[in-house]
């Protein structure tokens, strides 16, 4: 598995934070690496969609920010922010339990779960991942912008969880990513589009 | 009253420890340190005794601990019957003591000699610490040292098995620290003379030791008494419900048990409850029977709800709570005033299955939970006021489940991703309290990464307390509480299998 220098990242990191538009990053970015005289090290760091495994965590998330914490581990949401099973796209509950329609909590065969006297099991709260996150780290968080890569054969819409923080979920100084002006990055997310590509 | 028969023990293996000065070894290790070092091996003598008597400890410790850790292995629960064995233990052996019996079986056996010799006084003195605290490699002087090595082992408790080896450790080299280091003058000698020539300081010894035992013997009966009922009697079931030393619960292939100091009986009918003196259940016809005593000559009845079947009910001695489903898919939680039965008082209504948890009644208060996809709450009602408020709530992240209530003191569930925690506390402060039981969260889970990519950065997707993949196999249930227990239900994927576990608070 590959892994980042961390002065080259530190360095990506640095580009990153004068922008606010990941293209327009990843240019600069590959200019100045590319001056420095590092255009092996560039193309490592500031891939094309196919190479992937300089994507951190997931398909299609570049730089290093971590992920928004998740039911279920990976930070997949649906297109209103919900959390989904990463493996199978299967909403779920803050608990990490499958959910039908109506977000009660449901089996492998979508029947409701139940107690041993047959009763159903309660429902538990369900809310949005990046809310959620702020909610957990004491900060108003909001998805700002996406954007879009190609992973597994359909389109990733890749989601910024943003505030009005300098700090990210890391611990360490925030990017500004996609997020509208004046916010940065805070944790990431994603949504997997019926796209093909 | 556990804490009183631990503080009984631990004086108790300090005395048996004590008492083993009159072995021996006692002497030999009285002689071994301080013998005719003088002023100028002060130092070697100074730490001979700290090797001495940490060794004396460690070799305790081992001893009952290990004793304790292997009690331990034969499984939780009947936390009534261990106590029961202990206090008959102790009670032998002071009868034993108190007598001044024999001591039998004994172990005629010394710590090796050559040791003072071939290595450096203060390893050997450690080493012969170990032996002597270990309790069984040399004379023993007393009956309660088997006794204490029995009740560890019941007790599987390796608090209760550490206490007593560190207490017995002690008293082992007290007499060896007391005397050792005046052995050269005139009242060292006196000291050591005293003791060699005095049994009745020893059969003296033997007496608070048997003193100590009964009492700590009287203190765990009296625990076993209120551990009642055993919890292999609730092995297969759900939906616990306990009053004082009875325990109900459904099982839900043949309906509701109780189970008391009388024996085990079948309850004709589902759900059973237990509150205030009363016992409640829900007959084959769908109608509430309430009474006070099971067999019971002559229970009230209150019919059941039209278009709706009762799924649960808790009972106290003015009230009754009732928890339906509508066959147009509403829930109901509502209360009736047994003096009254006319008064009702509706606590919750809901139109999604599950949402509206168990009910706990603790006199006039009751407690329950609300939960749906916006927020999961713990509610607290005075059915004789009316009063209503809010114990408990959470908006994201958190889901609150079966709480009950006795007195003041409050038990419930609290699950999140990665946890799924019981917590006692009282019900004025519920968010202070602690944690009786965790399992796993039973939800599979990824690693935060997918395969082939970078993996960093993804500690916030993880869970600390249990690994990725699938998660646990039991999920928690309905609980009941009890005096020094709580019961918790537990239910495996099969769940005929669900069982109700026994956890010591």
């Amino acid at each position: 598995m590959p892994s980042e220098d961390p002065q080259t990242r530190s360095l990506s990191d640095e580009v990153a934070r004068s922008s606010n538009r990941r293209g327009f990053l990843e240019r600069l970015g590959g200019a100045v690496i590319a001056l420095a005289g590092a255009p092996v090290v560039a193309a490592a760091l500031l891939p094309a969609d196919a190479q992937a495994e300089a994507y951190t965590n997931f398909c299609g998330h570049t730089y290093t920010t971590g992920n928004c914490p998740a039911p279920t581990g990976l930070p997949r949401i649906d297109r209103n922010g919900y959390p989904l099973r990463a493996s199978d796209g299967v909403p779920v509950d803050d608990l990490g339990r499958p959910v039908n329609s109506r977000d009660e909590p449901i089996d492998a065969q979508g029947r409701l779960l139940t107690d041993a006297d047959g009763v159903p099991l309660a429902p538990a709260p369900r809310t949005r991942v990046c809310e959620t996150a702020g909610h957990d780290y004491g900060i108003q968080l909001s998805l700002d912008g996406s954007w879009y890569r190609c992973c597994g054969g359909t389109v990733r819409r890749i989601r910024d969880c943003c505030g009005s923080t300098n700090v990210r979920i890391n611990g360490d100084a925030a990017l500004p990513g996609y997020c509208y002006p004046g916010r940065h990055v805070f944790c990431v997310t994603y949504f997997e589009t019926t796209m093909p590509c | 009253m556990l804490s009183g028969a631990l503080a009984a023990i631990a004086l108790a293996a300090l005395v048996a420890g004590i008492a083993g000065a009159w072995s021996p070894c006692g002497f030999s290790m009285v002689d071994t340190i301080g013998t005719a070092l003088g002023d100028v091996r002060r130092a070697t003598m100074t730490l001979a005794s700290a090797t001495f008597t940490l060794g004396a400890l460690a070799g305790g410790a081992v001893t009952f601990g290990g004793l304790a850790l292997l009690g331990s292995l034969l499984g939780g629960g009947a936390s009534g019957v261990r106590d029961a064995i202990a206090a008959a233990l102790a009670l032998a052996a002071a009868a034993a003591d108190w007598r001044g019996l024999r001591i039998a079986p004994q172990i005629r056996r010394q710590v090796p000699e050559r040791w003072r010799w071939i290595m450096p006084l203060p390893l050997a003195c450690a080493l012969y610490g170990v032996l002597l605290g270990l309790g069984f490699t040399t004379f023993v002087l007393s009956f309660a040292v088997w006794a204490l090595a029995g009740m560890s082992f019941a007790s599987g408790s390796l608090s209760f098995g550490l206490v007593a080896g560190i207490a017995f450790g002690v008293g082992r080299a007290l007499p060896v620290l007391w005397i050792a280091p005046r052995l050269g003058r005139e009242d060292g000698q006196r000291a050591l003379d005293r003791l060699a020539l005095e049994p009745r300081l020893w059969l003296g010894l033997r007496r608070v030791d048997a003193i100590a035992l009964s009492f700590g013997a009287l203190l765990l009966g009296a625990a076993a008494a209120t551990a009642a009922p055993p919890a292999q009697f609730a092995h297969l079931g759900t939906d616990p419900s306990t009053a004082g030393r009875a325990l109900a619960w459904e099982r839900p292939t043949t309906g509701g048990w109780l189970v008391r100091p009388a024996g085990t009986a079948r309850i004709p009918g589902r759900f059973p409850a237990l509150g205030g003196g009363r016992i409640a259940w829900v007959a084959a016809d769908g109608a509430i029977t309430v009474a006070t005593r099971f067999p019971a000559p002559h229970p009230r009845t209150f019919a059941a709800p039209a278009s709706a079947s009762i799924d649960d009910l808790a009972v106290s001695r003015h009230w009754l709570v009732v928890r339906d489903q509508g066959s147009g898919g509403v829930a109901n939680l509502f209360a009736i005033s047994l003096a009254h039965p006319k008064r009702r008082v509706y606590l919750q209504g809901a139109g999604l299955p599950g949402a509206i948890g168990r009910p706990s009644l603790s006199g006039s208060r009751v407690v329950w939970t609300y939960s749906d996809a916006v927020r999961s709450t713990l509610y607290e009602a005075n059915l004789a006021t009316g009063a209503r408020r809010i114990l408990l709530r959470s908006a994201r992240n958190v889901l609150y489940a079966n709480p009950s209530l006795a007195g003041g003191r409050l038990l419930y569930e609290r699950s999140d991703r990665c946890v799924q925690d019981v917590l006692l506390g009282s019900s004025a402060a519920p968010a202070h309290a602690r944690v009786i039981l965790a399992l796993p969260s039973i939800v599979t889970r990824d690693p935060g990464y997918q395969p082939g990519y970078v993996q960093d950065y993804n500690t916030a997707s993880l869970c600390h307390n249990r690994k990725t993949g699938p998660g646990g196999t039991m999920t928690l249930g309905p609980t009941a509480l009890g005096i020094a227990t709580a019961w918790v239900s537990e239910s495996p994927p099969a769940l005929a299998a669900t069982r109700i576990v026994a956890v010591a608070i």
